[in-house]
């Protein structure tokens, strides 16, 4: 059977270290630039890195491991806090270094980007291309094309699999004519996306021999844009038996922790700190609905992104929106309804879901929205935005309800609608926890497997994909 | 002859070998100053050659100090040369067309032109044939020489916008660094540039020695190509003499 020998890139890289990362080298006794994970102490030096890109990737190389079907994975990111090459579960990280300053600049290039392609970016995007901060954000990927390089030079891969709008020059910059795929994981909306960019943005997606994006819709518009490639939508999905139920001591110290009655009606947003993920909406209604329901509480869950992090990009993005956030709360009275819980383990977040009643994805646009299956996996009914890429799994009034994110009554009447029909509350759960299957990882490798075995033309490999 | 002599003529034979390679290195720096706003490529081209002659001028007279007759070894070479030109004519008039066309020609790999009759898009240029896919899906080749004799329209959209500027650099020069500086002398002449269309360098080939590149650039008024190209080779040449040194200072 042949194995993929396969080269990932992200930007955002799988591990974070949480402290000074030479006071961890020192504290452990540890020298030189290539290491295993297993010299460190999860929750004391490192961290998985929370959101999708991740949270969907590790499993996938994982998985494809252990069913044979890859070869030595290879994985570059960003990490400038990190030994240089980190090997995680027969997995290679490489960590690409780059200079403050560099990094600043890239990072604001790729939040212009990252806002043009959401419709909010204030000011023509191309007068970008000519400023000192696209030099980083060239510049940036340019070292990724060359880590790839010379990665490839000693490992010759089969595949290259690019991930984020953030690596799109990549594609362009690597001189191979080995496959390149493109994994598109934020929102696709060609009508968003400014005139005056359409033609450079449709220039990189065509130097891909595959784009992968997170739903139908996306597909469509990708199409629509004018991308005339191969493309093609794979929900994005989740290794469901990494979520298991708490035990009643563990959603009891949760509720401790964030000062929880055992009366309290629980609704949970989980989210990062991000004007775009529409906490705010969900606080206004809130505010509408406690009226009603005094024994009412609505727990935050998320903070910054790796963009956001000291040890990632930086950008103070994340603590603004906090306190924009904070200072709405306090407007509106809610300071003992409203809990911001930041960031939560595994352990955690699971007794969250646990201990809610409804979970609700406030989100003005997302990409996907995998914190749906997490909650449908603990069987709780979700109002989703109806910009949310997993809006299309939803079957309105069976596994879920959906809301408009710019109409908050909205969003309050779906939420009363719940917290007063309990039946209703009961089967959305139910059906939620049976729609899941759709993101689970067994789905994830079959179609990633699928696409990437017939770009290197290999031949179906007998009973590795059921 | 005594072995004393002999070891003199050898010695002799060193020397001029040795000044033969210096001498050649620094025709190579002052053909490369002095053609230092010339595209790369041909720059490239005309150091080779100038030390292609120093070498040959070398050589004769290295041979002479052996004792070989100077009369004879030119005659020799002349006959050589006048044959293997004999022989070759043909194919060597699409080479040299294929020299200039690189360079003076408009068009490139994945763009459609209309050449002596036929129409269709450019799928490979080799240094004797350009190779076009019709539309009936038919393989058309072109002899190189016809382009610098015919007329040549390329009707590939919006090709009157671009240009292309081949760049060779060594492969000791950081890329990424490159390429910054690169972008950054781009970003100077914004204002003949179309701004919808950020600057775009490719890597194009790459061995243990030099890196190939090719730099896109969109331009606002076609009337300002060859002054733009001036302006951004000799841009090129500042950076990549900068970067050299820097390089070898370390």
């Amino acid at each position: 059977m042949n194995e993929i020998s396969l080269c990932v890139s992200s930007q955002t890289p799988l591990v974070r270290f949480l402290t000074d990362y030479d006071e961890i080298m020192k504290k452990r006794g540890l020298k030189g630039e290539s290491l295993d994970i297993s010299n460190f102490v999860e929750g004391e030096d490192y961290t998985f890195t929370a959101g999708g890109v991740t949270r969907m990737v590790f499993p996938l190389l994982k998985q494809m491991v252990s069913e044979g079907l890859l070869k030595d994975p290879h994985w570059v990111s960003l990490n400038s806090l990190a030994p240089e090459t980190l090997t995680v579960d027969s997995i290679t990280l490489k960590h690409v270094r780059i200079e403050r300053e560099r990094l600043s600049g890239y990072g604001q290039a790729k939040e212009v980007l990252w806002k043009a392609m959401h419709g909010i970016q204030k000011g023509p995007v191309n007068s970008l291309f000519w400023q000192e901060e696209f030099v980083d954000y060239t510049y940036y990927n340019r070292v990724c094309s060359e880590v790839i390089t010379k990665l490839d030079e000693k490992n010759d891969f089969d595949l290259f699999y690019i991930h984020d709008f953030q690596q799109l020059p990549l594609g362009q910059m690597l001189h191979t004519l080995k496959p390149k795929i493109f994994r598109w994981h934020i929102p696709f909306d060609e009508s968003l996306i400014p005139e005056n960019w359409r033609q450079s943005l449709a220039s990189y997606f065509n130097e891909y021999d595959l784009v992968i994006v997170s739903c139908k819709k996306y597909l469509e518009s990708l199409k629509k844009f004018g991308y005339s490639g191969e493309a093609h939508y794979i929900y994005p999905y989740l290794d469901l038996s990494a979520y298991e139920k708490p035990r009643p001591e563990e959603v009891e110290s949760f509720n401790k922790k964030f000062g929880l009655d055992r009366g309290d009606r629980v609704l949970l947003v989980v989210a990062r700190m991000d004007p775009m993920k529409g906490q705010d909406r969900a606080i206004a209604a809130f505010a509408e609905v406690v009226k009603e329901y005094p024994n009412l509480k609505l727990v935050l869950v998320g903070n910054g992104s790796f963009s956001s992090s000291k040890q990632g990009l930086g950008l103070s993005k994340a603590e603004r929106w906090l306190s924009e956030l904070k200072e709405l709360v306090r407007s509106l009275d809610l300071e003992s309804r409203v809990v911001f819980a930041g960031h939560l383990t595994h352990a955690e977040l699971q007794a969250a879901y646990e201990r809610c009643e409804l979970t609700i994805l406030p989100s003005i646009l997302e990409g996907f929205g995998l914190v749906v299956i997490e909650s449908w996996l603990y069987k709780k009914p979700t109002i989703v935005s109806a910009n949310a890429g997993i809006s299309e799994l939803i079957k309105y009034g069976e596994n879920g309800l959906l809301f408009d994110p710019n109409d908050p009554p909205d969003l309050a009447e779906k939420i009363s609608l719940l917290l007063s029909d309990q039946n209703l509350s009961l089967s959305l759960g139910e059906n939620g926890y049976r729609a899941s299957s759709q993101c689970s990882l067994a789905e994830g490798v079959k179609a990633e497997f699928g696409l990437m075995r017939e770009l290197v033309g290999f031949e179906e490999p007998l009973g590795a994909v059921k | 002859m005594s072995l004393e002599s002999l070891m003199l003529e050898l010695a002799e034979f060193g020397a001029i070998i040795l000044g033969t390679f210096v001498v050649a290195k620094i025709f190579s720096l002052v053909v490369r100053s002095v053609f230092r706003n010339w595209v790369p490529t041909v720059r490239s081209h005309i150091q080779k050659l100038v030390s292609v002659a120093v070498w040959v001028v070398g050589l004769v007279f290295a041979f002479q100090q052996l004792g070989v007759r100077l009369d004879f070894l030119l005659l020799i070479l002349g006959l050589i040369g006048l044959g293997v030109l004999i022989a070759v004519k043909d194919t060597l008039a699409n080479v040299g067309a294929k020299y200039f066309s690189d360079v003076y020609v408009p068009f490139k790999v994945g763009d459609i032109i209309k050449v002596a009759g036929s129409t269709g898009k450019v799928i490979e240029i080799n240094p004797i044939t350009t190779v076009l896919l019709t539309k009936k899906e038919e393989l058309v080749s072109v002899p190189n020489s016809i382009f610098l004799r015919e007329k040549l329209r390329n009707i590939t959209p919006h090709v009157w916008r671009e240009i292309l500027v081949p760049i060779t650099i060594d492969s000791k020069i950081d890329l990424p660094e490159f390429e910054s500086e690169v972008l950054r002398a781009c970003n100077k002449i914004r204002k003949y540039l179309d701004e919808r269309f950020p600057p775009v360098l490719t890597v194009k080939s790459r061995n243990q020695k030099s890196v190939s590149l090719i730099l896109t650039l969109m331009v606002k008024d076609p009337d300002k190509k060859s002054e733009i190209v001036e302006e951004i080779n000799k841009k090129i040449f500042e950076i990549e003499h900068r970067m050299v040194q820097a390089s070898q200072r370390k």
